[in-house]
């Protein structure tokens, strides 16, 4: 596809673009075939703003038939030319910027329009900006991903005695969700394991995702078994859970939907473990938000964030209304209850809700920054996001195709990965020493997963990725954050590594609406932000003089 | 299907609750409170205290003239309580001696600081009798004729905090007098406002027959007079109370000239009026003879702030104790925290603090009156002065500011807070004081390196407003503090802070004189202070407290030895040229900071 046949108007002069925290400027406005680019030219200025048309959510247009152009400038020499017709967009990222222009003339400004809402929904990745940012500070030959399945399993020695590393996933026909490799009891085989994944939705069968050292206990997780109404069982999967506990009275199974779910779930052909086939197994039901439920709620917070009513009244129960607190609560909560089996009652646990690729990897996730102190480092965090996210096969194409602004029916769409970093930033809110990265990385982060230059978030999962060869043709955002200069504004100046477990208070009152990121774009937010950058220039400069 | 472990977060309390071995039981469980100068022991009794997060913990109940401390038996869990008896407003028998059911008969004591406290006594032989009846003396000293702790304590201190603020040479650091305003004493004696301070700042113009005028038509006699000037504009803030207008409309030409003397003074157009009332209550006190500035003072403009008075911030705040104490609201909690209105008071004292804040920095003088002008013009007055002068950001500075406009300029503290008296259902009492530290909270999260001062600085403040510990809020105003000889007899809070003063240090403070700070007073950005107001649920404590404490002394230290070397760099190398040199303190500013800009003025008015 040619992407100027999207592009009927390509510049436009004396635009006036309007922003909060900036004074409105004019310039001009060009389309191209990714980007939005607007560049000041008042006198004095150089101000430009590049916008990655993906990150565009929605957008608004109104034309006027006016005879004479008004505007913020009353420049005579501007409105004799511009007279006639002119128009606004409205423009509302993904990253909750509200971004507005004002173009003269009605055509260009229904071109522009017109640009933007085809360019900035392409369906084809490989036409996505990533396959086509080449920064000159890196080449495509720098490695890509920070770690590998093969890897993870190398470095961790002390299960090699009971857990191998299978490759029977090596061409993604066993399950197209999951990496290539992955671990799993050493006494089950790899015929085994293509006969687990038929029992399981989209083959997803009981992998390894952590090991606690302290106690050998391990969290596996899986998607539901495919028992259907007729309750079959298969004796490889209650072999291979049983291998799992191997020497252990019991196992937990955190089943992230309620009893009723589960129950329901078999009419559809999925289902639940069952007491007989998994004897020594414990379920425990917590139901988590998922999929459309969870999206709404984002819709409904953004709208309470954005209302410019004059009257602020009843804030507090539109944030309660949005519900977006409570699912946060409820993931730190089931969150903790998994640490708790795992560090606390010193049992293994199997997370599963019903695909196994939003809620599973939500907790295990946060279960996993909770307890263990390697992932809380910059780079810990970004490899486990790594393992459990892209490698794990959360479909991020799908998820995270629009946002909150978004006037598209409702699909796939799912602020699972936004619910992650908003509940991993309460921990570094209630724990503000423990964690080894600032928020500014999980703004950074929940910006690129909607709309990047990199790579690491296209495609929902390894196999889409190898078919358009991303690894090839794309940059790394994770290498790109651990770069030097970039990994200095996201390490914590604070971080003090402890080696005990992080357990989150979870009451309402523990927890906060995470500002920096729904609020981010009022002054207050921003001067936050810069305080915090003030406070890490301060620490890092003290080191540097007092240590000298 | 009930969950084999525990339900997630009973963990929480590990840190409250630390086990302890039977060993320690046969020591004698009280021998180790460590009694201040002056402490007695009152009595002491084997009771069960009614914990509402572990339930009923046995133990031993000690009173003293200044605590109740209260220390379990129990081997598992150990529980300890020391509370001030100033931070108690009721006592209450609990039960009868017929009553029925466990733990049915014993005290209820209500506290003022968003607690209440509950023991069970043995049901025979009137066994709480002695001890209602002690604790109820000595709670409530000034109600049985004894003194208030802080007369019996002589604690001594490396600092005397009763020397922070001077009136003359607080108003010498804000350049006056000059030749505007001067300095009077026509107070010395308290003659002319017996709720006011001796020193008092007035417009050179006026003479002291005109004070005199003047006050006879403002509530108490408490005039218009100088809290601050702006520097370089030399717009001021002036507080006073109503005028007392009264139904018949009365006018006063004195009380008229004296207002336009003070627009004058700096040559402003109009001189705002911040009547911190809604305009209905402004009106309805004209039928107890008060009133607001009508029309005939035509230099003036008047602007109501909508803030409500007293009895409607205690209402709020007993609401908000009621859903944090003792449990806290979990299913509906953000709406329910909506209906006590509690931070939409705080949002509207900040967001009037604002507009006198914006109104002085852009050069126009502010007068700001209540009812009295001791709650909510102190409230206004001390935010808008926190917000323009730096100074008062420091941790002497904001003690200063406390002395001046508050405890000088005769909020009154004994009637707010009751301190010593019995009379727990005093309309009177009101959390005015609270609520103004709750607005400085809010700054100090909003600008986290402009305060030098940390929360602890603010908890010691407010656990302090009612331990009668100290002489600082003892008293309504100064001459009965002269009365009673306080600065004599007692200790000011301010000994303590100021003797370890590292302690309640920020060590991300970085000065920046000239700035102005205007908070977001939009509900979208207030928090609920949840460090103090849920401060007694183990369960919603904030994580990991001891750890940060620990870290940011270790960063002061740092920064004490970095500012140790750029001295010593700057001796060295006195070239001008070079950056650490020239930024001693902002060191912060590198080149990755863009320069600080005034925050703009957010305020949905």
């Amino acid at each position: 596809m040619e992407f100027s046949e999207h592009i009927k108007t390509a510049n436009v002069e004396d635009v006036v673009l309007r922003q909060t925290l900036h004074p409105p400027s004019r310039g001009t406005l060009c389309v191209t075939g990714h980007h939005l680019l607007f560049s000041d030219r008042e006198e004095g200025s150089c101000r430009q703003v590049l916008l990655l048309l993906r990150n565009i959510d929605a957008i608004e247009k109104s034309v006027e038939n006016l005879l004479a152009y008004s505007c913020p400038f009353s420049n005579a020499g501007h409105s004799q030319r511009i007279s006639g017709s002119s128009g606004t967009i409205s423009i509302k990222c993904k990253d909750l910027r509200v971004l507005h222009l004002d173009i003269p003339g009605m055509e260009q400004c229904l071109n522009i329009a017109r640009s933007i809402e085809t360019l900035s929904c392409l369906e084809a990745v490989s036409e996505m900006y990533p396959f086509f940012y080449r920064p000159s500070n890196a080449s495509l030959q720098d490695q890509w991903g920070l770690s590998s399945p093969e890897k993870h399993y190398s470095q961790m020695t002390e299960l090699h005695d009971r857990w191998r590393l299978s490759t029977v996933n090596r061409h993604y026909s066993v399950c197209p969700s999951y990496p290539p490799a992955v671990i799993v009891p050493k006494n089950i085989d790899d015929a085994m394991l293509e006969k687990i994944a038929k029992f399981r939705q989209r083959g997803r069968f009981p992998v390894l995702c952590y090991y606690h050292r302290k106690n050998g206990m391990v969290i596996m997780s899986s998607s539901q078994p495919l028992t259907g109404a007729n309750r079959k069982r298969c004796m490889e999967d209650e072999f291979l859970l049983q291998a799992v506990i191997d020497g252990s009275d019991k196992g937990y199974i955190i089943d992230t939907r309620s009893s009723q779910q589960a129950l329901q779930a078999r009419i559809t052909g999925g289902g639940f473990e069952s007491k007989s086939g998994y004897s020594s197994w414990k379920r425990l039901h917590r139901q988590m938000e998922r999929g459309k439920a969870l999206q709404e709620s984002l819709i409904k917070l953004v709208e309470a964030c954005g209302d410019e009513s004059h009257n602020m009244d009843r804030w507090l129960s539109k944030l309660e209304n949005s519900k977006w607190l409570s699912h946060v609560q409820t993931a730190l909560s089931t969150a903790g209850l998994l640490a708790e089996c795992v560090e606390r009652d010193g049992h293994s646990v199997l997370v599963h809700g019903s695909e196994g690729t939003d809620s599973t990897l939500l907790i295990s996730t946060l279960a996993q920054l909770i307890m263990d102190p390697c992932c809380r480092t910059l780079e810990g965090f970004l490899a486990l996001l790594e393992r459990e996210w892209v490698q794990a096969g959360h479909p991020f194409q799908q998820r995270c195709s629009h946002s909150a602004y978004s006037h598209a029916r409702l699909q796939q769409e799912s602020p699972v990965f936004l619910l992650l970093l908003d509940c991993v930033w309460q921990l570094w809110r209630q724990f503000p020493l423990a964690l080894g990265f600032s928020e500014a990385l999980l703004l950074r982060l929940a910006t690129e997963a909607y709309a990047s230059n990199y790579g690491t978030f296209l495609c929902n999962n390894q196999q889409e990725r190898c078919v358009l060869r991303v690894k090839e043709n794309t940059r790394c955002l994770f290498q790109a954050l651990l770069r030097p200069r970039e990994r200095d504004g996201y390490s914590n100046p604070l971080y003090e590594p402890t080696e005990l477990a992080i357990w989150p208070s979870v009451h309402p009152q523990s927890l906060q609406l995470w500002r920096g990121f729904f609020l981010r774009w009022t002054p207050q937010a921003r001067h936050l932000e810069e305080a915090q950058e003030e406070i890490r220039n301060m620490i890092i400069e003290w080191g540097k003089l007092a240590l000298s | 299907m009930a969950s084999p472990v525990s339900v997630y977060n009973s963990n929480a309390l590990d840190t409250h609750i630390s086990s302890s071995s039977r060993e320690s039981l046969k020591m004698e469980l009280l021998a180790d409170v460590s009694l201040l100068p002056g402490e007695e022991r009152i009595i002491d009794k084997e009771t069960i205290y009614i914990c509402p997060f572990n339930g009923a913990v046995k133990g031993k109940v000690l009173i003293t003239n200044y605590r109740l401390y209260f220390k379990s038996v129990d081997a598992d869990v150990v529980v300890m309580l020391d509370v001030p008896l100033g931070a108690i407003s009721r006592v209450e028998k609990m039960g009868g001696a017929s009553s029925r059911g466990e733990n049915s008969y014993g005290l209820d004591i209500t506290c003022k600081d968003m607690r209440n406290l509950r023991f069970a006594l043995k049901q025979e032989g009137h066994s709480r009798r002695d001890i209602f009846e002690l604790l109820f003396k000595y709670a409530f000293p000034l109600s049985h004729g004894l003194p208030l702790f802080a007369y019996v304590t002589q604690e001594k201190y490396g600092e005397n905090g009763w020397d922070i603020y001077k009136p003359i040479e607080e108003f010498r650091r804000q350049g006056l007098p000059n030749n505007k305003w001067r300095i009077t004493f026509i107070n010395k004696n308290y003659e002319l406002c017996d709720t006011y301070p001796t020193v008092l700042a007035v417009p050179f113009k006026s003479k002291e027959e005109d004070l005199r005028r003047v006050a006879a038509f403002r509530s108490k006699g408490r005039i218009p007079v100088l809290s601050w000037i702006h520097r370089e504009n030399q717009a001021v803030i002036v507080r006073c109370s109503q005028p007392l207008v009264g139904m018949s409309g009365k006018r006063n030409k004195d009380d008229e000239r004296y207002l336009d003397v003070i627009r004058e003074a700096n040559d402003s157009t109009k001189l705002t009026i911040y009547d911190a009332r809604p305009s209905v209550n402004a009106v309805a006190n004209k039928a107890t003879g008060g009133g607001y500035e009508g029309d005939e003072y035509q230099s003036a403009e008047l602007v109501f702030l909508d803030i409500q008075n007293i009895h409607v911030m205690r209402e709020s705040l007993k609401k908000l104790k009621d859903i944090v104490y003792p449990n806290v609201e979990e299913s509906h909690w953000l709406s329910s925290l909506e209906s006590t209105h509690w931070l939409e008071h705080v949002k509207l004292v900040l967001s009037g603090a604002i507009q006198v804040a914006d109104k002085v920095s852009s050069g126009n003088s502010v007068l700001v009156h209540c009812s009295d002008g001791w709650d909510r013009t102190a409230q206004l007055t001390s935010l808008a002065m926190l917000m323009l002068d730096s100074h008062y950001r420091t941790l002497r500075g904001f003690q200063v500011l406390i002395e001046k406009e508050w405890i000088s300029f005769g909020h009154k503290f004994a009637s707010r807070i009751g301190h010593g008296d019995k009379n727990h259902a005093d309309q009177d009492r009101s959390p005015v004081f609270v609520q103004f530290i709750d607005c400085v909270w809010q700054m100090t999260k909003q600008f986290p390196t402009a305060f030098e001062f940390n929360e602890r600085l603010l908890l010691t403040i407010l656990d302090h407003l009612y331990s009668c510990c100290f002489g600082t809020f003892l008293y309504n105003c100064e001459s009965a503090r002269d009365q009673h000889e306080v600065r004599l007899k007692t200790v000011s809070l301010w000994s303590l802070v100021n003797s370890k003063m590292e302690m309640y240090l920020n060590p991300f403070y970085t000065p920046e004189s000239g700035r102005v700070l205007y908070p977001v007073a939009s509900m979208r950005h207030l928090e609920l202070w949840v460090t103090y107001y849920i401060r007694w649920n183990p369960r919603i404590r904030q994580q990991q407290q001891s750890p940060v404490e620990q870290r940011y002394k270790e960063l002061l230290a740092l920064r004490d030895e970095y500012l140790k070397k750029l001295e010593e760099l700057q001796l060295s190398d006195s070239s001008p040229s070079s950056r650490l040199a020239n930024t001693p303190n902002t060191s912060s500013s590198t080149s990755s900071t863009p320069p600080q800009q005034y925050t703009h003025l957010q305020t949905p008015l």
